[in-house]
């Protein structure tokens, strides 16, 4: 029977859970095979080069832990790390993904080889609090004379310096693309056949009347979501706050001051309750992209998502920019930029400093986010990338970034808050995507921050 | 730890053995026979002793002793299960008595209970009846229910099955093949079907519903805070049920015919007969299925993962889910590490009245 190697698979599964809890860290690093794997690597590398792989001259090697492991960021990173050979001869790049959506696998590996004092090079993060668990422990190295130079501080917009930068304002990150979160997708057709003109929606508010409207005229769900995961519902909410009751507010409330904004936040949660009504009635059983589909087939007029979403508009057949399906700002979020953004960082204990800070350097470079950016779908944080390579949405997207009054950050994606606070507002929000009770979220949030 | 047990629980189905052997066989099943050889083997070097009757040096006997000679057949797999489960669970425990949080290693200078205290206090913090209640009391709670039910009615179903399949069908084996074959798929595979099947606009289950006019029963299964475990349990019971089967069938084989005739002459009706004679003999199987079963509940970390993320909601919140939200989301090791301790405790908890009771029949 299969018993003997599930039972057996369970002991060490259960190991594994075990030094997950922090269990053992010796357990951890025997078992867990990223640790073993890179490990491996290392060995190998080193020999091949003749044991050089820790000195100054000569190669050396550059271990980069990320999560873009889906097509289009695959390649996106792959040009990345073309340009930078290129640029870079000297230095050989170990390529070591840890797939995983947001970095959910990624932060069991480098937790754990952080805390066992091996780190990779560089890894992934997304910048801003999200850092706040490394910052605080101290493993994270000061960046701001290495990498930033003057060049790289006059090309990035304030907005996105701040999430670079520890509360003492040392630099310690490297923001290499930019999502942009509060954008509203809708497909072109089904909004005509509604007879709804989207360039009227202001607000929220008019917003759902334009989704009674669609419901009553067409087939079509008037939104697509999905509510399977918490993160989507979370971010629709983020920008419902900031469309009704302003960027200050917003940021008054990711701040902690809940109570103090009651009623914009009791207002806002009450408009994403409203929402709910027009959803697809399967949005608690699909995931984003499964949902973001109905707008293409035509089944769903609206979708609230980042401009990740346009990559799979752009991947499907006859579906075109401006004739097909088009975009705004998420209505009363106008001069905002809602930002979602990864970076690269440096940790202490660093088996190679020098290849890392070259990376780190390229990352910032417009090179490096010239060749990055456009494959992946984001716009490049500096503002003097030339637009070429860029398509006509990206363009778009570009051109609003740079008139932008405020690029706030997010709590969905890490930027706005603490990793604990996030978890408490997930927590909130993982019982309000089942009983869409106002109340009950509203106390949740005030405890949350 | 359980597979531990199970090797303890073993030599007490000594009577089973001869037949369970066979259905092993037949289902091209070797479980446990590396356990079962240790066993034998234990019992020969008992045997032995006569051989090492002569009058060698001190030292030769010593290495012809009982102890030595068995020690190749218990000493690597103590070590291994020593080290590798019973050190991992005490060094989880000593690090939730400390206050390891962030990315350094652990001060081990002051041990106390106060994460289990902030836990048992978050459990009952809004009341034990009323609400609201907090993500500890939500997980601590479905944990509970998902070991007792899904255990429970995987045996049930379980054991309806091997009784069918026992009463000399045709296509025996095909049946038992294909009651078997969902615990081989992964749960990534069988949570996205279940996904699919339950999706209420076109998934299978609704479709079915509509189509035989129940449209009226159908719901939102995995987003309704009210279905949404229930319908992970099913899914659950889906995949394993046919594990139990297998076990149970094992047992019902090792019973000899005459008991079934005999109760035939004594006049018992069919329900009787099993309900009275047949599934008290099964006892032995019913705790070996039970303990792994529950292992299998725990696995349910990896079905609400696929699902749902780290955050299925109050309604599917698994222990082993917040154990590792804690950990890994927001490097909370000590408490992590509690909860862990907590959810040990809970399984131990579940399956040691039955031991106990068994152990006190002398059936282990």
């Amino acid at each position: 029977m299969t018993n003997d190697t599930n039972s057996s698979l369970t002991r060490r599964r259960y190991i594994k859970a075990g030094g997950a809890a922090g269990a053992t860290i010796a357990i951890a690093g025997c078992l867990g095979g990223g640790d073993g794997d890179s490990d491996g690597e290392e060995t190998t590398t080193a020999s091949d080069d003749g044991g050089t792989t820790q000195s100054d001259d000569g190669g050396q090697e550059l271990e980069i832990v990320h999560w873009w492991t889906a097509g289009g960021e695959k390649d996106a990173l792959n040009a990345l790390i073309e340009g930078f050979e290129q640029e870079y001869p000297d230095v050989d790049v170990t390529n070591n993904p840890a797939p995983g959506g947001a970095g959910s696998a990624l932060d069991t590996e480098i937790q754990s080889r952080i805390i066992n004092e091996n780190p990779p090079s560089t890894f992934q993060i997304w910048p801003g609090k999200a850092l706040n668990t490394y910052l605080e422990s101290d493993v994270l190295v000061d960046i701001s004379d290495s990498v930033w130079d003057d060049g790289m501080r006059d090309a990035y917009l304030d907005g996105v310096k701040e999430m670079s930068q520890s509360e003492d304002g040392e630099f310690v990150a490297v923001p290499l693309n930019i999502h942009r979160l509060n954008n509203l997708f809708y497909n072109v057709s089904v909004l005509e056949d509604a007879g709804v003109d989207p360039a009227n929606l202001d607000s929220p508010s008019a917003l759902l009347d334009a989704m009674e409207t669609i419901d009553a005229e067409t087939d079509a769900a008037p939104m697509a979501h999905q509510t399977q995961a918490v993160w989507s519902t979370l971010q629709m909410w983020e920008d419902v706050l900031i469309g009704h009751a302003g960027v200050d507010t917003y940021q008054d409330v990711i701040a902690g001051n809940v109570a103090d904004n009651e009623t914009a936040v009791r207002e806002s949660l009450q408009l994403v309750a409203d929402f709910r009504e027009y959803f697809n009635e399967d949005a608690g059983s699909v995931a984003w992209d499964e949902a973001n589909a109905k707008v293409i087939q035509g089944n769903a007029a609206f979708i609230h998502q980042g401009d990740w979403a346009a990559g799979q508009y752009g991947a499907a057949d006859d579906f075109e920019y401006d004739s097909d399906w088009g975009n705004l700002a998420f209505p009363g979020t106008d001069g905002v930029y809602h930002v979602v953004a990864d970076s690269f960082v440096m940790p202490t204990s660093n088996p190679s400093p020098e290849a890392t800070e070259k990376w780190l350097s390229y990352c910032g470079s417009v090179d490096g986010q010239e060749r990055f950016n456009p494959v992946k779908g984001s716009i490049p944080p500096r503002t003097d990338v030339p637009d070429d390579e860029f398509g006509p949405f990206l363009t778009a997207q570009r051109e609003d970034f740079d008139n932008s009054d405020a690029q706030p950050p997010t709590i969905a994606h890490g930027t706005g808050v603490t990793p604990q606070v996030k978890s408490n507002v997930e927590g909130a929000f993982s019982a309000f995507v089942g009983n869409w009770n106002v109340d009950a979220v509203y106390n949740e949030l005030t405890n949350a921050f | 730890m359980r597979s531990r047990i199970l090797r303890v629980l073993r030599p007490g189905e000594q009577a089973d053995a001869e037949s369970e052997q066979q259905v092993r066989t037949d289902g091209g099943t070797s479980a446990d026979r590396p356990q079962r050889g240790a066993a034998d083997s234990d019992a020969r070097a008992d045997g032995g002793v006569t051989a090492t009757a002569d009058q060698p040096s001190r030292a030769r006997r010593w290495l012809d002793s009982e102890f030595v000679k068995s020690l190749p057949f218990w000493l690597p797999a103590t070590l291994l299960v020593g080290l590798f489960v019973y050190g991992a669970i005490g060094w989880n425990f000593v690090i939730s008595l400390t206050d390891w949080t962030g990315l350094r290693q652990p001060t081990y200078d002051s041990f106390d209970f106060e994460m289990y205290e902030v836990f048992f206090r978050n459990v009952g913090k809004g009341g034990l009846l009323s609400g609201p209640h907090t993500q500890e009391y939500w997980a601590l709670r479905n944990t509970f229910v998902l070991l007792v039910v899904f255990t429970v009615a995987a045996l049930v179903v379980g054991l309806l099955l091997a009784i069918l399949v026992d009463r000399d069908i045709r296509y025996e084996n095909t049946f038992r093949t294909i009651y078997l074959l969902p615990m081989s798929l992964s749960f990534v595979v069988t949570a996205i079907f279940w996904a699919w099947m339950y999706n209420p606009d076109t998934g299978m289950i609704n479709e079915t519903l509509r189509l035989v006019g129940l449209g009226s029963l159908t719901q939102q299964w995995i987003s309704d805070p009210q279905f949404k475990l229930f319908a992970v349990m099913f899914a659950l019971v889906w995949q394993f049920s046919g594990y139990a089967m297998v076990v149970y069938l094992a047992g019902l084989r090792a019973i000899p015919t005459d008991q079934y005739e005999a109760a035939k002459v004594d006049g018992a009706s069919l329900v009787k007969m099993y309900w009275r004679v047949i599934i008290p003999q099964l006892r032995a199987s019913t705790t070996s299925a039970a303990v792994v079963l529950m292992v299998f509940a725990l696995k349910a970390f990896d079905f609400l993962f696929v699902l749902f993320g780290t955050r299925p909601g109050p309604s599917a919140d698994i222990l082993a889910m917040m154990m590792y939200r804690e950990s890994f989301g927001i490097t909370n090791w000590a408490y992590g590490s509690a909860i862990a301790m907590v959810l040990f405790v809970l399984a131990l908890g579940v399956i040691a009245p039955y031991l106990y009771v068994q152990f006190k029949r002398g059936e282990l």
